[in-house]
Parts: C-alpha cells; structure tokens; sequence
C-alpha cells in the first residue's frame, strides 16, 4: 500500500457499510430480543488467529463496530452469547462447553469463519474434536477464512437488531 | 463433669435470680460474715451497678455451660478443670457484689488464678498453652499489684477499707492520692480487660484457652476490668478532673483502633476474637471516657448517655462475643483447626453453628436490628451531641473519639465479611473441614441461645435498657428525672434524637418481603443453578480461592508502618545454574507491634538483670562476710 493511500484510510471515516442482514426469523426473534445491543463472549477454540486479526480490526476506529450496539465482555456471566473461532480442539472443547452453560438464556451462538463451522482446513486433525456446532448449538454462521470485517459487522447487525 | 456442670449453672441461675430481684426493686442485697476472711471479713454489697454485671456474667455463664456439655478435647474434662470450672464462674459472680477491699482482692486474685488454672489444662499435649499461660499470669499479677496499690492508697488516706466509707471520704483526699489511685486502677483493670497497651496477653490465651474457658474470659471476665474501672473511678472517686477521663478515651480509642486492626488482619480465627475483644473493650472505654469527660465539665444528661451507652455495649459485647467465641470452638472441633486459611464451606456443612456465627458477627459489625447496633448508635450519639460545647477539652476529644469509632467501625465490618466469607463460604480448604459435621444439640444450644439474645437486644432494647439506665444512675449518684424516652424507642430526655430498633426490624421485613415479592412475581422462567464460573477451567480446586491472609493483604500494606509486617522468602536454585529455580517458599507473619517494641527489650532486659544478679550470690563464703562487713559500715556511716 502505498504511503498516501494509508494516510487517507486512516483518515477516513468509519466505512460506510451496507444494510444489516435481517437473517432467519430465528435471527430476527434473537433481534427483537437484544433491543439494538449485542455483547458477546469470544472464545478462541483452536483458531489459527486469522479471524481474531478480523475481530479486532471490527472494534477499530475503521469499522466501529460498538456504533452498532456491539462489545466483547469479559465475563460469559454478563454476555447474550458466544462469539467462537476456529476448530474446537480436544483441549477447548470443555472449557466451551462450561462457557456455554455460564451464559444467561435466553443466548445465542455465533460461529465465526470456516473453520468454525466445518473444521476447514484442520478437518481430521488429531487435536481437533469438530466442528462447533458439534460441541454447542449454533445459531449464526458466518463463513470466510478469514470473513471480511464487513461481512462479520453485517451479520452481528441482523443479531444485534440495528 | 455432670457435677461440676450443674454446680456451676446453679450458680449462675441462683445468681441471675438475685441481680434481677436487685435490677428490679433496687433493693441492695448485702452479706456479712467475719468468719471467711482474716482482718476484715467477708462484705458483699450487691447495688443495681454490680447486680447488671452478677446478670451478664450468669447469662454467659449458663450458655457456656450448656456448650460445655458437648464439648469434647482440650483436657477440660480433666478432675482439675471440673473443679476449677465452677470456682471461677462462681468468682465472676461474686466479684461485683465485693465491698471492701480484702474482699475484693480476694475474689479478684480467686478469679486470676482459677482462670489460669483453666487456660493451661492443656499444656501437657500443646506447648504454645504453656507461653500462654505465663503471658497471662505475669499481666495479671502486674494487674493485680497495680491494684493493690492503688486501692490500699485509697483505704489508708480514708482510714476505711469498706467502699462505702471510702466513697464518702474520697472526695476530701489530696489531689495526687486521687489521681494515682485512679491511674492504678487503670493499669490494673485495663489488664484485665485487654486494653493497649497491655492487652498482650488476650491474642495468646484465648486461643489456646477451652472454648467455654475463652469464652468465659472474653465475655464475662473483660467486662469486669470495665467493671472495676467504673467502680473506683466513678463509684469511690466520685468523678475526677478531665485528664483522667482524657487518658481513658485516649487509651480506649488506641484499644480499638489498634484491636480492630489486628483483627482485620489476623487468620487465626479466635486470635482475631481475641484481638476484637480488644477492639470492643477499647469502645467501652471510649464510653466510659466521655461519660467522666462530660460529667467534669457539668453536662449531666449527655455523661449518664455515654455511660449507658457503655454498659449497654458491655451486655451486648458479651452476648456477641460469647455465641462468637462458642461458635468458633465448634467449628475448631469439627475441623480440627482454627486457621481460616484452613476453613471454608461450613455453612453448608454446619448450617446451624454457620448459622449462629453469621448472626453474631452482624451483631459485632453493629448492623441494624442486632445488638452492637444500638450501644454504637448511642455512643456516637453521645459524642456527637458533645460537639457543640465550649469545653476546649470535650472539643478537641469528641470528633477524635467519632473518628475513632468510624474506623473501628470499618474495620470490624471487613474482618466480619473476612471471617465469614473465607471460614463459612467457598469451598473447604482442607480435608479437615471438607469432612465437618454439624456439633451436638447441647453446643449448638449454648451458642445458640446466645445468638438469640443478639437479635432480642437489637430488636427489643427495652428490655435490658431501663436495667442498664438504672443501673449507670446508681453508680455515677445522678438524679436526671424520666432519662428514658421509653416504649419501641431509646433515646435520652434531653438529647435529640431516638432509634426505634423495632420500626427498623419491621421495615427489614418489609422491605425483604417486597423484594422477595417483586423478583416472585416478575420472574419469568425458573433460576437455572450451574457451576460457578471460573474460567472455563478444567478443575476447580479450593488452591485457587481467596484466603484469609490474602484479603487482609491490601490492608497490612496500608497500615504498614504500624503492623510491621515480616516477609521471607526463601529460594533455592538448582546445582547447575542458578537462573533455575527449584523451589520457592514464602513466609509472612504479622506480631503485635507493642509485644515486639515494649515488651520483648522489656523481658530481654529483665532475663540481663537477673543474670547479673545471679552472679553476686557465687557460694563464696568470703564473698558474703564482705557484703555483711560493707552493709555494716555503710550503717554505721548513715547512723552516725
């Protein structure tokens, strides 16, 4: 990238971003619920770091996701739901499970790229238990490897109901 | 046992019988007899001021002995300590209704010693019991001298060793005769009530002390150092000038500070009761301090409110402290240990005595509608109303003594969220607590009852404030009409401001119910119960909870200079390389900073002293013909 160009991303704006996707009416009934306010717990479950790299430039001053009513919480205890990455490895699966069962219903879970929702390219690894629908029910997919901050934002704004 | 148990709780009934007749008609019940003691006789004088502590010392004692009964270990079921059990319960009853002073040291050195006999019952299996009990006989006795000094003072400038004639003729006497009898009277009470400086030996004995023993002492015998104080200072003395009133609010607020801070930080579990019995004696104090303070300086009404204030925490202390020092011994028998740090997860094992100790130590943090609550509300009324005075003196004490007890206050709300939080919550620490079983009926009885009366006094003060009212206007001879505001309310004609317990306790009820209501009905889905959260980690281990040490941390680091904390850490690294450790080992000990700067150069420099004296008699037959040849010249010289 080129000098001038990374001086007018980083005084741009927060990207414009397109219209929030309204989802299965799962995905909405989980909208009308949250009230335009998402906080998730993430979970790394085995993921290579690509889609934290995605998650974090969501919460940067680029995307600026928490315009939308989105945050990350610390405690699951304080969360709507579970934001997972990666294969669930045989050394996180537990520790999901006990986030999972930490969280207040009615909640949701989200899992974030592809290795998330098949394994990608880990399927059949040793270490790896499954897929995270395999271990907990999943309500959102959002495919990519990594999925584009975008398409991340576009999705949590169908949960989030904004 | 049987025996010496129903003895002694005949004792106590009969006891409790005769305060209340002397509590109710203000008849004052008296026994002569010349026969029991050379000189003097045996003279007993039971007025309103002694029978309210005859009736605190007989409530104790009675639910001590009830305990007693369940209670196994700590060699108190030895021949000695049955007979001796009963001569010092006896002894608390009979020291206040003593009038004159043979009779009184008599019973006081009665009660000394029956009580050390009964700290060291187990010296044989413990050696710290032995340390104990020397601590504690070597402040006694010191006490003890204080007092017979002071007290003869007072019998030979009177010519008359009967309180009554000396109460008459005090007044009379030279100043400095007044002043130190009074000064020796502190030293000598305030020993034995655990007042700084001298309450050294309370964090040594009564832990080690039998749990019935311990809280005996803590309950019922402390009082009687406020006891004696109060007699001789207010009784026989009549009041005296401000700066005698000024070093015992002085002396109280130090107690209560430096007792409040030391149990904040404490992890021995009756170590940090012994070190609030302090805190709480260092209130009374503080009460007793302002109430002389008021009453040289004319302020009748506001003088009689902080010595009802005081007595009133003198009763309540001793219900609190009692079903505390009771319930502690509990869980000691059930766990095998009296260390927090050890503790945990007794209140789902021990319901009932996790029960009673929660309660009582709400009543020690002073919540509303339990006990401490009213006697600290009514010292702090006392002093606050003092504020206003052009006194100099009452000026600058007054909002130092409200500081005081503010801090206090904070203090003994952390230790009582420390001792329950890390004893009664989480999960057992050790494999002696993980396999606690609930006491017998007859423990769980005894404090229990003790417990009760907590929350008796905290929601119907009425019914031992009139006693306690009647009982200050005896001793301090004032004659303030109608002092009670009466009915649900306490509070003192002539001072603003009442406290109606009873509305309170309802409007907890209520507001508990509505609460309990709301969260009913707008509850939409039943609770879910599920593991506690910690991380999503694998195994949950009670290695990972908070200790008691480690909650009294941030404190020890903030009071420093005063606690003097002593870290060690010792780390070993392997024979190859020392950038490899092998093993690390972290020590920290917290000891009472007056026993280490005062009294240790004290017996170091005693121990040299006697060395040295040790050298002069050698054996050498020369040697003391010289002595006797030097005495001799020497009063030949002086004679002639």
């Amino acid at each position: 990238m080129r000098f001038t160009a990374l001086v007018r991303r980083l005084r741009a704006r927060p990207v414009a971003l397109p219209p929030a996707d309204p989802g299965a009416p799962e995905i909405q009934a989980a909208a009308r619920r949250n009230r335009g306010s998402l906080q998730l717990r993430h979970v790394d479950a085995g993921s290579c770091n690509g889609c934290e790299l995605e998650v974090a430039s969501i919460f940067s001053p680029v995307y600026d996701a928490e315009r939308f009513g989105m945050r990350l919480e610390a405690s699951p205890r304080h969360a709507d739901g579970l934001l997972v990455t990666g294969p669930v490895t045989r050394n996180m699966a537990d520790p999901l499970r006990k986030t999972f069962e930490a969280v207040p219903r009615p909640r949701v879970v989200v899992a974030l790229g592809d290795c998330a929702r098949n394994c990608g390219v880990f399927r059949g690894a040793y270490g790896v238990e499954g897929a995270v629908a395999d271990v907990v029910p999943v309500d959102l997919e959002i495919p990519g490897c990594p999925p584009d901050p975008q398409a991340i934002i576009t999705a949590l704004r169908g949960l989030a109901g904004t | 046992m049987h025996v010496s148990v129903t003895l002694t709780i005949a004792a106590c009934i009969s006891g409790l019988v005769i305060a209340a007749e002397v509590l109710h008609s203000g008849h004052v019940a008296v026994v002569h007899t010349t026969a029991l003691l050379p000189f003097s006789g045996l003279s007993m004088v039971l007025d309103r001021f002694g029978a309210l502590f005859v009736a605190v010392s007989a409530m104790v004692g009675i639910c001590a002995m009830v305990f007693r009964l369940g209670y196994k270990g700590h060699g108190l079921s030895s021949r000695t300590a049955s007979c001796v059990l009963p001569l010092f319960v006896t002894t608390l009853l009979l020291v206040p209704a003593a009038s004159n002073v043979t009779t009184f040291l008599f019973l006081w050195e009665l009660m000394a010693i029956s009580s050390l006999l009964l700290v060291l019952v187990d010296h044989r299996r413990r050696s710290e019991v032995g340390s104990a009990g020397q601590w504690y006989a070597v402040m006694t006795q010191f006490g003890a001298a204080a007092l017979l000094v002071g007290l003869v003072l007072l019998a030979t400038h009177t010519g008359s060793q009967s309180f009554a004639a000396i109460a008459a003729r005090s007044a009379h006497l030279p100043a400095w005769v007044r002043g130190s009898a009074f000064v020796l009277a502190l030293v000598g009470f305030g020993s034995k009530a655990g007042m700084v400086p001298l309450h050294v030996w309370l964090p040594r004995a009564h832990p080690e002390a039998p749990g019935p023993v311990s809280a005996l002492m803590s309950a019922a015998m402390v009082n009687l150092g406020i006891y004696g104080l109060v007699r001789v200072g207010d009784g026989l003395l009549g009041g005296g000038p401000a700066w005698w009133w000024l070093l015992v609010m002085t002396l109280g607020a130090l107690s209560a500070l430096f007792g409040s801070l030391h149990s904040a930080t404490s992890s021995d579990l009756k170590r940090l009761l012994a070190y609030s019995t302090t805190d709480n004696v260092g209130l009374m104090l503080l009460g007793v301090g302002a109430s002389g303070l008021f009453a040289s300086t004319g302020h009748r009404t506001l003088a009689l409110l902080a010595l009802v204030a005081a007595l009133l925490h003198v009763v309540f202390h001793a219900a609190f402290k009692g079903s505390l020092f009771l319930s502690a011994s509990s869980l000691q028998q059930a766990t095998g240990t009296r260390d927090l740090d050890r503790m945990g997860g007794l209140l789902r094992r021990m319901p009932m005595t996790g029960t009673i100790f929660l309660v009582s130590s709400l009543a020690m943090a002073a919540m509303p509608v339990l006990s401490g609550f009213v006697s600290e509300w009514l010292l702090l009324q006392a002093m606050l109303h003092g504020l206003p005075s052009a006194d100099p003196a009452i000026a600058v004490a007054m909002p130092i003594g409200v500081g005081a007890l503010a801090l206090t206050g904070g203090l003994t709300a952390l230790t009582v969220v420390k001792a329950v939080g890390i004893g009664l919550l989480g999960q057992p620490r050790s494999t002696g607590a993980a396999e606690a079983h609930e006491v017998g009926p007859s423990m769980r009885l005894g404090a229990g009852a003790m417990a009760t009366l907590c929350l008796v006094f905290g929601v119907a003060p009425f019914v031992v404030v009139p006693s306690v009212v009647e009982a200050a206007r005896s001793i301090t001879r004032t004659r303030i009409p109608d002092p009670l505001v009466g009915g649900w309310q306490v509070g003192l004609a002539g001072v603003h401001g009442v406290l109606a317990p009873g509305l309170l306790a309802l409007a907890l009820v209520v507001a508990v119910t509505l609460v309990a209501g709301t969260r009913r009905v707008l509850q939409r889905a039943p609770a879910r119960r599920t593991q506690a959260w910690g991380c999503g980690r694998e195994l949950q281990t009670a290695t990972m909870e908070y200790t008691a040490t480690s909650f009294g941390e941030p404190l020890t680091r903030v009071f420093e200079d005063v606690l003097r904390p002593a870290h060690d850490l010792d780390v070993s690294h392997v024979a190859e390389s020392r950038y490899y450790v092998e093993a690390a080992r972290f020590h920290t000990s917290l000891d009472d900073a007056f026993e280490r700067h005062a009294y240790h150069p004290a017996s170091v420099g005693l121990g040299w002293w006697g060395a040295l004296a040790r050298r002069v008699p050698n054996g050498s037959i020369h040697r003391y013909l010289a002595f006797g040849l030097v005495a001799l010249v020497v009063v030949l010289v002086v004679v002639g």
